[in-house]
């Protein structure tokens, strides 16, 4: 099976600066991979170079097994939900008609059709039908941040690419946003990249987690992974803090509420035990 | 002030369609340059935000032509698009391209590169997220930017007139060249006023566009659209042909006798004749700019002095004298193809006129008896006419002159400081207004120093052709009007405050050219 993306030996450098250097990386169909580390590492820069805004250096992005510089940009990218970091909605326009962004480009020009998709997308990402007409400043920072998600994932895209979503809201909205996405992922099996600073909201959400620091990989590997068996001194670091919450031994770590095993996806813990 | 807000009112009461048309045609040349520049500028706008690299030479050549002033704009493209309307749009839309472009250029580059960014990531193309994405959220820089455009070109209209093209600055101008401060004023007023109601309009616009939010788009597409078509259709009637073939297009130049006799051909021949005539009143620059136009068929007639037209037309040198009328008429024929038809009688030269208790003390009839005396009186002339080759050295030299002082004045204050006892003689205009109050005397050039400048019509001979009829109508003023009448006429105008179509209109009258029913009440 091809992977849905796939990094061959890419590095990426601004002048004399590297910012990327030689990313060897393969996402697997359906997988939810969240993309986790400091400031300035390169999660941005990695997660647009699938859709086209950043061309590595030297190297080449895949997708679907097809190298992107073959692509048609515009193509590729309608096929590709993303939300870019912030979540910045149009602010003159509607909720429906920021969220029919990406229909509307394609000119399936049925009116229609689109009504209906904008009505099932707010519903999914639990947004009240009377939204509908509100202009982005009407809306507070959660809702905001839910129109961000039904724009990326409008046009039924097979990837969705997320840069920090849920960056500038409350913890209680954030907790529900997470749980509604985990869902979304669960039940379209679409294959997404979550860029996030937040180490358990990584270790929550993803079925993968990559680590990341200074332009390197530090650690591919699902979360409980990370947890139980950190690949480097950066890693356990990262993780030291999430370890201690849990209070488990090494070898029941995957079981902690704090990894994406124990909250949210039930299937997730049963990989836990063919590992472990 | 109270005075002058009352004369500027009656003005315009008792001329409102005079006012309304020059306030029309103000409103068409603006709307167009607006129009064209909205466009031109809006997309050059675009595309140096699209093409970055282009931005900074582009502004650079727009701010350039910006910084020419308006007066040089004018005259710089006279040569190329003639005296009009043709050449004040094109000068307006150059003077508006500037905002326009700048301000679609600051809200294009303005826009959060973040949110281009996410509209680009999405799959939008360039155009879509022109479109869709970039015009929108620029519109409200965009709108301050054509509001003040707008108001610009509006108020700049104002000197449209300067250069033969309609609007209120015809108002404006007539105003200053017949000493007729209420008549300025009130085209003044008018255009401030104009300026004023097309700000608000757009206001209204521009809130329309901030707050579209509330609205339906629809709104706001109306309201844009609304404008739209009321500056096309201000502008339609400019564009189109406005003169049909049964239409004169009579010139004058920016002098208050020109003006006069305008009216009065104007009043001829629409009285004898079916023909229509279109008036553009006050052409500056006068002959240098009437003459070519003429030649380019933009003018059929105008009236002209045989002096200028020797030197300044025909580009002959010496002194003109009225025995070389015939050789003059020739030249005309040959080389411009127009015709020189009915010669009004007077004669528009300089002349030197002297306080008339100097005049009587000392028995002055010619120049030749002042310059035995001069060498005890004290002379005034424009400053002009002391640096001028065949000015005042000249003059002294013909005739033997040597005063005892000279003095620099302004044409307006010459006869005051003649009437005060400041200077004795002044050079003057033959039909001088203020000729006609007592206490000057005009001495006889008995040499014939000054060049001759009788006055009579210039007519194109395809015109004639065209319309046979003309020649008799413009022959009925052939020796109608003397040195006296005129400077009569003048006087009226600029001392009484008569508007020059009803001065016009009496002196046909009374000459009986005219049937009682014709003409306006
Ligand atoms: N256009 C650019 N020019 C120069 N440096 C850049 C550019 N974009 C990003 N960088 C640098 O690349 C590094 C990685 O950036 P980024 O991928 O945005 O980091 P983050 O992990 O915070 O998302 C940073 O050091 C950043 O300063
Ligand atoms: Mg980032």
């Amino acid at each position: 099976m091809t992977a849905a993306i796939e990094y061959r030996d890419v590095s990426k450098s601004y002048g004399d600066k590297s910012v990327i250097e030689h990313l060897d990386l393969a996402v697997d169909r359906g997988a939810f991979v969240t993309v986790v580390g400091s400031s300035g590492c390169g999660k941005t820069t990695i997660l647009k170079m699938v859709n086209g805004l950043v061309a590595p250096t030297s190297g080449a992005v895949l997708v679907d097994g097809e190298d992107i510089r073959e692509k048609d940009q515009v193509e590729l990218r309608r096929n590709i939900g993303y939300a870019i970091q912030g979540s910045i909605l149009f602010s003159h326009m509607t909720v429906e008609r920021n969220i029919s962004y990406v229909p509307s480009l394609l000119n399936r020009g049925n009116r229609e059709r689109t009504r209906a998709a904008v009505t099932r997308w707010m519903r999914i990402v639990g947004l009240p039908e009377e939204l509908r007409d509100r202009y982005p400043d009407e809306l507070s920072g959660g809702q905001q941040q839910r129109v961000g998600i039904a724009r990326a994932l409008a046009a039924s895209p097979d990837i969705l690419l997320m840069d920090e979503p849920f960056g500038a809201v409350d913890e209680i909205t954030r907790g529900q946003l997470q749980t509604e996405l985990r869902r979304i992922h669960d039940e379209t099996g679409i294959t997404v990249m979550f860029v996030t600073h937040d180490v358990s909201e990584a270790l929550r959400l993803g079925t993968m987690v990559l680590a990341m620091e200074g332009g390197k990989v530090q650690q591919y590997a699902p979360p409980e992974e990370l947890l139980r068996d950190p690949a480097t001194d950066f890693v356990r670091r990262l993780v030291e803090r999430e370890r201690r919450r849990c209070s488990l031994p090494d070898d029941l770590l995957g079981r902690c509420e704090h990894s994406g095993a124990g909250s949210v996806g039930g299937d997730a813990s049963s990989d836990l035990e063919t590992i472990a | 002030m109270s005075d002058a807000l009352t004369g500027v009112w009656e003005t315009l009461a008792s001329q409102a369609p005079f006012f309304s048309e020059l306030l029309w045609e103000h409103l068409q040349i603006s709307a167009t340059a607006i129009l064209i520049a909205l466009v031109v500028g809006g997309v050059v706008g675009i595309l140096i935000s699209e093409f970055q690299r282009a931005a900074r030479p582009t502004l650079g050549v727009i701010n350039f032509l910006y910084t020419i002033p308006s007066i040089s704009m004018l005259g710089f493209l006279i040569p190329f698009s003639g005296v009009g309307d043709a050449t004040a749009v094109i000068a307006l839309t150059v003077y508006a391209l500037l905002p326009m472009a700048k301000s679609m250029h600051t809200g294009l580059a303005n826009v959060d590169p973040a949110i281009l960014e996410a509209a680009r990531g999405m799959g939008g193309t360039r155009m879509q997220v022109l479109a869709r994405i970039k015009l929108p959220l620029a519109a409200p820089v965009v709108m301050s930017g054509v509001r003040s455009m707008v108001t610009m070109t509006i108020a700049l209209a104002g000197i449209a007139s300067f250069i033969g093209a309609g609007g209120l600055g015809v108002a404006i101008y007539r105003g200053i060249t017949t000493n007729n401060a209420a008549m300025t004023m009130a085209g003044s007023l008018l255009i401030a006023l104009l300026a004023l109601v097309a700000d608000f309009l757009l206001g209204l616009v521009e809130r329309g566009v901030v707050r579209h939010r509330r609205r339906t788009r629809g709104g706001l597409v109306a309201a844009v659209a609304s404008c739209v078509v009321a500056l096309a259709f201000a502008g339609y009637g400019l564009l189109a042909p406005a003169t049909g073939k049964d239409t004169i297009r009579i010139a004058t130049k920016p002098m208050t006798e020109q003006y006069i006799l305008g009216d009065m051909l104007k009043l001829l021949i629409e009285q004898d004749t079916g023909l229509k005539v279109e008036m553009t009143q006050g052409v500056g620059g006068g002959t240098s700019n009437i003459e070519p136009a003429m030649e380019k068929g933009d003018y059929d007639l105008y009236p002209e002095y045989t002096g200028t037209g020797w030197n300044l037309v025909l580009g002959n040198d010496g002194t003109y004298s009225e025995g070389q009328f015939d050789t003059l008429r020739q030249e005309y024929a040959d080389r411009l193809n127009m015709r020189w038809v009915g010669m009004y009688g007077f004669n528009d030269t300089y002349g030197i006129a002297v306080r008339s208790d100097v005049a009587e003390r000392y028995g002055l009839r010619s120049y030749s008896d002042l310059a035995a005396v001069s060498g005890r009186l004290t002379f005034g002339a424009e400053y002009d006419f002391f640096e001028r080759k065949d000015g005042y050295q000249a003059l002294c030299d013909a005739y033997g002159l040597g005063f005892a002082t000279t003095m620099d004045l302004d044409i307006g204050l010459k006869y005051q400081a003649l009437s005060e006892g400041r200077i004795d003689a002044a050079v003057v205009f033959t039909t001088d207004g203020q000729l006609v109050s007592p206490g000057v005397t005009v001495l006889e050039d008995n040499r014939h120093f000054f060049p001759s400048y009788r006055c009579g019509t210039v007519v194109r001979q395809e015109a004639l052709d065209a319309h046979p009829e003309l020649v008799a109508v413009l022959e009925r003023l052939d020796g109608a009007i003397t040195d006296e009448d005129m400077a009569r006429m003048n006087h009226e105008v600029e001392s009484d405050g008569k508007d020059p179509e009803t001065v016009a209109e009496e002196f046909l009258r009374g000459r009986g050219l005219l049937s009682s029913g014709g003409g306006q009440p």
